[in-house]
């Protein structure tokens, strides 16, 4: 057991192709049609239980947003649930638990999704609810008054008595300078008690239209079902032109930055932060798809490195993990966490050297063929596990086409993987894992402020 | 960095509970949107007479020669398996010892003859398996994930019978993860909510062995020696003890071969004793001084164990007071109408012996008091007047349509079967429980919830700064819509 939660690796990798890999080749029908209105729509079959799952993904997010209106895409998703023309405030959400669906909605920097899973005899309510509060959103003032103050409510409960969130929150506005990654997704308290109802209105005419929309629909379904169901709530809402949205790009070297933050936390952590490329951003993809195997190499599972030689061997931390997000519309972050053993007497500036000996190590060293096997086991089973979940297969999809990818790459995964080398690994360790892209934070307990 | 979290799940880190989506029955279906007598939408009307399909399971069961309970499921469409073991193994069985129960299921993959943690999690990791482990009040439980091709699933199954049956407790992995557990309990000093449900639980326990939290104190961990693990996974791990739940691409064949070498790779004996059953606590305030924004506010009661008759009812009416999100009595009320927290929710836990009967709710210091004011008198209205005719048609209509959620994955299929094995249930609970909720009466409903819950005997425990109080704001004078879902937009 882990005291610590690690990721799955499946979920972060794609796909591969070797003996194991016959196991995983055939993926399910997947069927992909436009609306002359522009609105995407992706079919994936999946006929093992009665139930389909229906995602509506814009391209809209907190990192479309410009400085003093952060907060703006998170808080219309509230407001999507405020009433339509067909439907009273709260009422989609009424009828939905009626029929026994789980629905609800998310918001991330690049992306406002919406989402119900439910028995598939009831596919056609969630896409005409769905078409509705795209067309004709009410936005009553009255509403808006009252969940402002709810989403204050969330900004508190998640960000502000949560010390981990808050330091990850402050971390992110340091590690990009350039980009509106560094804009917090439920925004920052002072844009929240100044956004008025107008500016969401301005934000849903801007940015909710057809042509701005996928809707991804995996489950007990056929694609011409959908199609017609498709045509027959969505087809009639005209397309209006959207701004060009810029992926946002980063100063590929910005100088170290450090920060400490003394916060209402017990032990002291820190979080290591390297300007990299992700998908959406780099010419050769080459790289990005070596950083991922770099991530499953650290800390893929219970015997990769971070694990194995920091939390183990040495004992200098009682947890450590990385994240790497390689499916971004712009540049990305190699993000590690990490938490001294402060049982037996370790600093973060010991973690910090630690870590160092790690990525030196990647950058050095080829990794050894068993490791790059194993990860590769992993990644070709993840990849039948996902298809347990239809809302796993619907999610993966939705993001790649919602930050300008295709959700053919899930197919082709494997082989890119495949085609990256130990020295490919190597280079990408040499790039990326400089002082000049780092952005380090050391979060430490309030007490100790003025010792 | 996807804003999306689920509240629910701290609502109660206690067990299990079978995702009580619910069942079918030939149930009538009325129009749905009909209340509000709005346009409704066009697709709900064709859906009026439609009862909603749902997965056959057809669930097999058996028992080993060593006294383990087997259910089985064949999944034939994906190449892989999962397999599932629930032992009565949870904190419950501690005894003086708080967090044994949990330091011995931690300490499973730790070490085997020949093998230690690290050369353990290769063997799975090379073969794309999964192992799993978790420890619960009740419950602790091992399981499984493999790829269903004989070459993996074999030696991935020859390991994991290893550490179920024959872990070393190495010494120095139990030094490691004890300090992992002392450095989580420092992380819990930070989280007002986690405080609150400690205090909660203790208060509602007191000498019972539900009182102390699963994964132990500061006090407790530090003493516990290897050889109490041994001894634990000696006569907690037996396989008279556990319940086997396997799902997947196997032949009923196949199935039976691996319950047999995992019954056979455990220590041999009886199933324990069950758990007694806890006594009344006292009701009243507590609370803890915490420099938070929000105030977190807990109230509970003991509620009811698995073998309560009452239950459906009392599923169905908590589902309407503050179940499952938005459109219960409690998130109308509290966030819906008056905007004071981001969620409120409230729960049964049914467990081996009464668990709790908990609302939780967190909202902004200066309106603590309001709010929690507010709580009681809902409470206190909905327990003497019991639902409306359309809220219990409502609550119904949706636990019909959500039976086939519940069994739609091989993930869900294993944790149902898990919970039928455990908690004795027949193989034909899921439509039994389902026909009951489908003829329960709105005056049922009412005395159900009555005669289990007492305004007056809540505890109530409160973690936050203290501050002046304000008034709280109106309610919205609208009459309101009832919104619903899992609440996390």
């Amino acid at each position: 057991m882990n005291v610590t939660v690690r990721r799955v690796l499946g979920v972060v990798l794609g796909v591969f192709c070797l003996p194991l890999a016959a196991i995983a080749a055939e993926s399910q029908p997947t069927h992909e049609f436009r609306l002359a209105n522009g609105l995407k729509i992706i079919v994936r079959e999946d006929h093992r239980a009665p139930v389909v799952v229906s995602q509506l993904w814009y391209k809209v997010g907190s990192s479309y947003e410009t400085a003093g209106q952060t907060g703006l895409s998170h808080a219309l998703e509230h407001m999507m649930f405020k009433g339509s023309r067909k439907l009273g405030p709260g009422e989609s959400s009424r009828i939905l638990r009626e029929l026994g669906a789980e629905e609800n909605a998310f918001t991330s920097d690049d992306y406002t999704a919406y989402y119900q899973v439910l028995a598939s005899d009831r596919l056609a309510v969630a896409l005409e609810l769905e078409a509705d509060r795209l067309a004709s959103l009410k936005l009553p003032a009255d509403e808006f008054a009252r969940e402002i103050e709810v989403i204050k409510e969330e900004r508190r409960l998640r960000t502000d008595d949560k010390p981990s969130s808050l330091a990850y929150e402050r971390f992110k506005a340091l590690a990009y300078p350039a980009s509106g990654y560094r804009n917090p997704t439920i925004g920052w308290m002072a844009d929240l008690k100044r956004m008025n109802v107008d500016d969401l209105r301005a934000w849903y005419r801007t940015w909710y239209v057809p042509n701005n929309a996928t809707l991804v629909v995996v489950g007990d379904v056929q694609p011409e079902q959908v199609k017609a169901l498709a045509e027959r709530y969505f087809g009639s809402i005209p397309a209006r032109p959207v701004p060009t949205a810029k992926a946002p790009l980063e100063l590929a070297e910005p100088g170290e930055r450090r920060t400490t933050l003394y916060l209402k936390t017990q032990l002291p952590s820190l979080l290591y932060g390297f300007n990299v490329p992700s998908l959406g951003s780099a010419k050769d993809a080459k790289p990005v798809h070596a950083l991922r195997l770099i991530s499953a190499l650290l800390d893929g599972g219970d015997s990769a490195r971070l694990p194995a030689r920091l939390e183990r061997g040495e004992e200098l931390v009682s947890g450590a993990s990385t994240w790497y997000d390689a499916h971004a519309r712009g540049d990305s972050l190699f993000v590690i966490s990490a938490t001294p053993n402060v049982q037996t007497g370790k600093t973060l500036q010991q973690v910090e050297d630690g870590l160092w000996r790690q990525l030196k190590d990647l950058q050095d060293n080829p990794p050894s063929a068993e490791e790059l096997a194993r990860v590769r086991a992993q990644v070709i089973a993840g990849l039948v596990y996902e298809r347990d979940s239809i809302t796993s297969q619907a999610t993966s999809i939705g993001e790649l086409e919602t930050v300008g990818l295709s959700w053919r790459l899930l197919d082709q995964d494997l082989a890119a993987l495949e085609s990256i080398t130990p020295a490919d690994i190597q280079a990408a360790a040499r790039t990326y894992f400089t002082r000049t892209r780092l952005t380090v934070a050391h979060i430490l307990p309030e007490a100790t402020a003025h010792e | 960095m996807s804003d999306r979290h689920s509240l629910r799940d701290s609502l109660l880190g206690v067990v299990l509970l079978i995702g009580i989506a619910a069942l079918l029955g030939a149930v009538a279906r009325q129009p749905a949107a009909e209340s509000q007598g709005r346009a409704a939408l066009e697709s709900l009307s064709s859906l009026d007479q439609q009862a909603p399909a749902r997965r056959d399971l057809q669930i097999q069961t058996w028992q080993t020669p060593g006294g383990a309970k087997v259910l089985f499921v064949a999944a034939p469409e994906l190449p892989m398996f999962d397999l599932r073991l629930t032992f009565a193994a949870g904190s419950s069985q501690d005894g003086e010892a708080a967090g044994l129960a949990l330091l011995t299921n931690a300490m499973l993959n730790e070490g085997v003859p020949g093998k230690d943690v690290g050369a353990i999690a290769e063997g799975f990791e090379d073969l794309g398996a999964q192992f799993g482990n978790g420890a619960y009040r009740d419950m602790a439980i091992a399981s499984l994930r493999s790829l269903s091709k004989p070459e993996l699933r074999q030696p991935a199954l020859q390991l994991f019978n290893q550490v179920i049956g024959q872990p070393t407790f190495p010494a120095d992995s139990l030094a490691r993860i004890k300090n992992q557990l002392l450095a989580s309990f420092e992380m819990n000093k930070q989280n007002p909510g986690k405080l609150a449900n400690l205090e909660l639980m203790q208060r509602l326990y007191g000498s019972h062995p539900y009182a102390h939290p699963s994964e132990g104190t500061a006090q407790s961990i530090p003493g516990i020696s290897r050889e109490q693990l041994i001894a634990f996974h000696q006569r907690a791990y037996a396989a008279g003890n556990v319940v086997i739940a396997l799902v997947g691409d196997l032949t009923r064949a196949e199935a039976e071969a691996i319950a047999a070498e995992v019954s056979a790779a455990l220590p041999q004996g009886p199933a324990l004793a069950k758990m007694t059953q806890p006594s009344e606590p006292k009701a009243g305030p507590s609370h803890i001084d915490f420099p938070s924004k929000q105030t977190h506010i807990l109230l509970a009661q003991l509620g009811i164990d698995r073998r309560e008759a009452d239950w459906p009812a009392l599923y169905l009416g908590n589902q309407i007071l503050g179940g499952g999100g938005f459109g219960t009595r409690l998130m109308e009320e509290v966030r819906e109408k008056r905007g004071l927290t981001y969620g409120i929710y409230s729960g049964f836990s049914a467990m081996q012996a009464r668990g709790p009967f908990l609302i939780n709710v967190q909202t902004r210091a200066e309106l603590s008091e309001g709010t929690l004011k507010l709580v009681q008198d809902i409470l206190r209205d909905y327990l003497a007047k019991g639902p409306t005719q359309q809220e219990l048609d409502n609550a119904k209509r949706e636990s019909a349509g959500s039976f086939p959620l519940s069994t739609a994955s091989n993930a869900d299929i294993v944790g149902q079967l898990g919970a039928i094995g455990f908690y004795d249930l027949p193989l034909t609970y899921l439509e039994d429980f389902m026909s009951q909720v489908q003829a329960l009466s709105a005056e049922q409903v009412r005395a159900a919830m009555a005669k289990h819950l007492k305004p007056e005997a809540m505890l109530v425990v409160t973690a936050g700064p203290q501050v002046p109080q304000l008034p709280l704001p109106p309610p919205t004078d609208k009459p309101a819509a009832q919104p619903t879902g899992i609440p996390e937009h």
